[in-house]
C-alpha cells in the first residue's frame, strides 16, 4: 500500500524493443535491420564508456553538472512530473539542438512507455514499458532509469520522506509520503508531540513521541501499523538515527542527567554511552560505512558538528569555518558531504566537505537531508509553527517548495534504502 | 544489559561511598563497556546523599525512577518561580536563584511528600532537536540547583518540550526571553506522598 515499488515492472529489452512506438525517425533507421542493429550496439556499447566518461562534466566541487536531455512525446501530468524529478536528479530538459540524449515516449490505456537515446550516435539506451499503479508512479520509475543511465547516480523520485506534521500548538504527528509530497498520508494518532521522524527500513519508522509524557523513542512497522518502544530510559529518549545496516540506533538520552549521545542495538542490547559531557548534545547521524558518527554538542561552547567512531573515543571536531552555530548535521550517502544547518541570524542548509574545507551556504531553511543520490536535499524553511517542505538540487541551487500538509511541516527525512 | 545494570549498582555504591564516607574508592567487579566511565552514570538516583557537591557527579544527575505519569499536576502553584534563561544558554542566572529557593523551601515544609516537574523550553531560534536536547539541559541544570539546595532529586522529573510549547507568541526578543524557560509543576501522588520522599 506504500509501496508502489513492489508493482510489477515490465522491462522491454532495447533489442527486441519493435516498432510499435510511433517515434522519431532517427531511430526507425537504427533499428532497419538487425545486422545493422547489432554492429550498431557493438560499437556504441564501446562508444558508451568513453563518452559516458566526457559527459560526465564536473564542477568545482566536484558534482556532476546537469546533464542535458531533449524531452519529447509527454504533455499534461507526466511531462512536468518527468521534468521535475529529472532536475533533482541532475538530469535538465533543453532544446533539442543542445541535447545530448533524447528522451521520448507517450502514454496510453494506463502505460508508459518511454526511451532514452544518445543524439549523438543514436544509439537507443533503453525503451521501456512502464505498467501497474498511478501514471505517476509511472513516470517516477521512468525518471529514475533515465537518470540513472546518464549521471550513474541512484534514482531518488520512487523513495519515501517522513516528515512532521502539526496540527496546532504541541500537536503533531508523523507522515509519510512521496518525495515530492504527493500520496501522503499520517502514520501516528498520538494526539502529542511527535519528533524527528525517521527510516529503519523501506516499511518502518522510528521517531520520538511525547505521548506517555515523557519523550520516548518507538519503532513503527508501517503496513502492520504495529509500535513498540525501542528505547524509554528514565529522562529524555530523543533525535534517533538507525545505522546504515539497520541494526544499531544512535540516540540522545537523558539517562546520566545530561543529554548525552549513545549507541545501542536496536533490539535492546550493548548500550553504550558514547559521551560525557557536561553540555548538550544533539542529532546523531551515521556515516554511510557505519563507523563514525556525526553529531552536535555544546560542550566546547558554541555548537559545533563533532564526529567520532561509533564504537566511541575521541571526539573529532568538523571544522565549519565560515558559519556559525551549525546543528542537524546529515551525512551524503556517498560519503563526501556533510548537510547542516546553520542558525545564525537566520537558518541556512550549508554543507561542508567530510574531509575538511570551507562550509558552503546553499539557501535558507533548516535540517536537510540527503536524497539516496548524494545530490538533492530535502529541508524545511520558514517561521516556526509555519514551515513548508522544500527539495534542493545542491549543484544548481534549484529550489522547489511541496505542497504543506496543515499547519506546519519540519523535520523531512530521506528513505535511502 | 546485564553489564549495565552491574555498573548502575556499581554506580549507586560509588555514590553512597562518597557520600558516607567521603573518600572515593574505584567500584570493583564491573566489567567497563567501551567508552563508558564506570561509576558515571545510575538509573538509581536519590539515597542518603549528604554532600551534594561532591554526590553530583561530572555528568549531573541521573534522571529519577518514579512513575510520575500517575500524579496530579498544578501548574500554578510556582507559576511565579518560572526560571528564564539566556540566549543558548543552560545555565540558571543568579537572578533566577531566588525564585528556586522558596521552591526548595517549600517542597520541603507546605508540599513535603510531593514530587515536582520541571519542563525545559527553548525559543525557536534553534532548530527543532538542538532545542530538545537544549530544553532537556535547562531542566537538568534546574533541577541540579534545587537539589543543591536541598532536595531530593528522586522526587524531581525533568521533560524537555524543545521550541513546541512557547508561552508567548511572536517572533521578537520580547516573546523569546519570556519562551527560553523552565516551569515548575506541583505534582500530587495519588496517595498524598510518594515513596522515596523522605528526604
Amino acid at each position: 500500500m506504500i509501496d508502489e515499488g513492489t508493482q510489477p515492472r515490465i522491462n522491454t529489452d532495447q533489442h527486441r524493443y519493435k516498432n510499435r512506438l510511433s517515434r522519431p525517425s532517427l531511430i526507425r533507421v537504427y533499428l532497419c535491420s538487425s545486422v545493422v542493429k547489432i554492429f550498431l550496439a557493438f560499437t556504441c556499447a564501446i562508444g558508451t564508456a568513453s563518452e559516458l566518461d566526457i559527459t560526465k562534466e564536473r564542477d568545482s566541487f566536484g558534482f556532476l553538472k546537469p546533464v542535458p536531455v531533449n524531452i519529447n512525446g509527454f504533455t499534461g501530468e507526466t511531462d512536468s512530473v518527468l521534468k521535475q524529478d529529472l532536475i533533482f536528479m541532475g538530469v535538465v530538459h533543453v532544446p533539442i539542438e543542445e541535447a545530448k540524449y533524447l528522451v521520448s515516449g507517450n502514454t496510453s490505456n494506463g502505460r508508459l512507455e518511454g526511451r532514452l537515446v544518445t543524439k549523438a550516435t543514436k544509439e537507443q539506451r533503453f525503451g521501456r514499458a512502464y505498467t501497474g499503479g498511478s501514471l505517476r508512479a509511472q513516470t517516477h520509475r521512468f525518471a529514475d532509469d533515465v537518470a540513472n543511465a546518464v549521471t550513474g547516480l541512484p534514482g531518488i523520485a520512487q523513495k519515501k520522506i517522513t516528515f512532521k506534521v502539526e496540527s496546532g500548538l504541541a500537536q503533531s504527528e508523523a507522515y509519510i509520503a512521496d518525495y515530492d509530497g504527493y500520496n501522503a498520508r499520517g502514520v501516528t494518532q498520538d494526539h502529542s508531540i511527535v519528533a524527528a521522524p525517521t527510516w529503519a527500513d523501506p516499511s518502518t519508522l522510528v521517531y520520538g513521541s511525547y505521548k506517555m509524557g515523557q519523550i520516548y523513542i518507538y519503532s513503527h512497522n508501517l503496513p502492520t501499523g504495529s509500535r513498540k518502544a525501542v528505547s524509554h530510559y528514565p529522562g529524555a529518549n530523543m533525535s534517533p538515527a538507525i545505522s546504515p545496516d539497520g541494526k544499531r540506533i544512535a540516540m540522545i538520552l537523558g539517562k546520566g542527567g545530561n543529554p548525552d549521545l549513545y549507541v545501542r542495538d536496536v533490539d535492546g542490547d550493548n548500550l553504550v554511552q558514547l559521551t560525557h559531557t557536561r553540555e548538550a548534545e544533539s542529532s546523531p547521524c551515521w556515516s554511510p560505512d557505519g563507523r563514525s558518527i556525526c553529531f552536535v554538542s555544546r560542550e566546547r561552547g558554541p555548537a559545533s558538528l563533532f564526529i567520532m567512531s561509533a564504537l566511541g573515543g575521541e571526539m573529532r571536531r568538523l571544522n565549519t569555518a565560515g558559519v556559525s552555530n551549525p546543528t542537524e548535521p546529515d551525512w551524503s550517502p556517498d560519503g563526501k558531504w556533510m548537510a547542516f544547518t546553520s542558525q545564525g541570524r537566520d537558518f541556512s542548509i550549508c554543507i561542508v566537505d567530510v574531509r575538511g574545507g570551507p562550509a558552503i551556504t546553499l539557501v535558507s531553511g533548516e535540517d536537510p537531508s540527503w536524497a539516496p543520490n548524494s545530490r538533492a536535499l530535502i529541508f524545511c524553511r520558514g517561521h516556526d509553527h509555519a514551515k513548508v517542505l522544500s527539495l534542493l538540487d545542491v549543484p544548481t541551487k534549484h529550489v522547489k517548495d511541496i505542497a504543506r500538509i496543515q499547519e506546519s511541516n519540519s523535520q523531512p527525512s530521506w528513505a535511502r534504502r | 544489559m546485564k553489564t549495565e545494570k552491574m555498573i548502575q549498582l556499581a554506580g549507586v555504591t560509588l555514590m553512597l561511598c562518597v557520600a558516607a564516607a567521603g573518600c572515593a574508592r574505584k567500584p570493583q567487579n564491573t566489567t567497563p563497556l567501551s567508552g563508558f566511565r564506570p561509576g558515571s552514570m545510575t538509573d538509581r538516583p536519590g539515597g542518603p546523599i549528604t554532600d551534594t557537591a561532591t554526590a553530583i557527579n561530572s555528568e549531573g544527575i541521573p534522571p529519577s525512577n518514579l512513575d510520575f505519569d500517575k500524579m496530579s499536576a498544578d501548574r500554578n502553584t510556582f507559576r511565579d518561580q518560572t526560571v528564564y534563561f539566556d540566549f543558548d544558554k543552560a545555565t540558571v542566572r543568579p537572578s533566577e536563584i531566588s525564585k528556586l529557593e522558596r521552591v526548595a523551601s517549600e517542597m520541603k515544609s507546605s508540599y513535603a511528600g510531593k514530587a515536582l516537574r520541571i519542563e525545559g523550553h527553548c525559543d525557536e531560534r534553534g532548530t527543532e532537536e538542538y532545542n530538545r536536547s537544549l530544553g532537556d539541559k535547562r531542566a537538568a541544570s534546574v533541577r541540579e540547583t534545587l537539589v543543591r539546595l536541598g532536595m531530593n532529586p528522586t522526587m524531581i522529573q525533568t521533560i524537555s518540550m524543545g521550541e513546541e510549547h512557547p508561552a508567548v507568541p511572536g517572533h521578537d526578543e520580547a516573546a523569546w526571553s519570556k519562551n527560553r524557560r523552565g516551569e515548575l509543576v506541583l505534582l500530587t501522588p495519588s496517595g498524598g506522598t510518594a515513596q522515596g520522599g523522605t528526604q
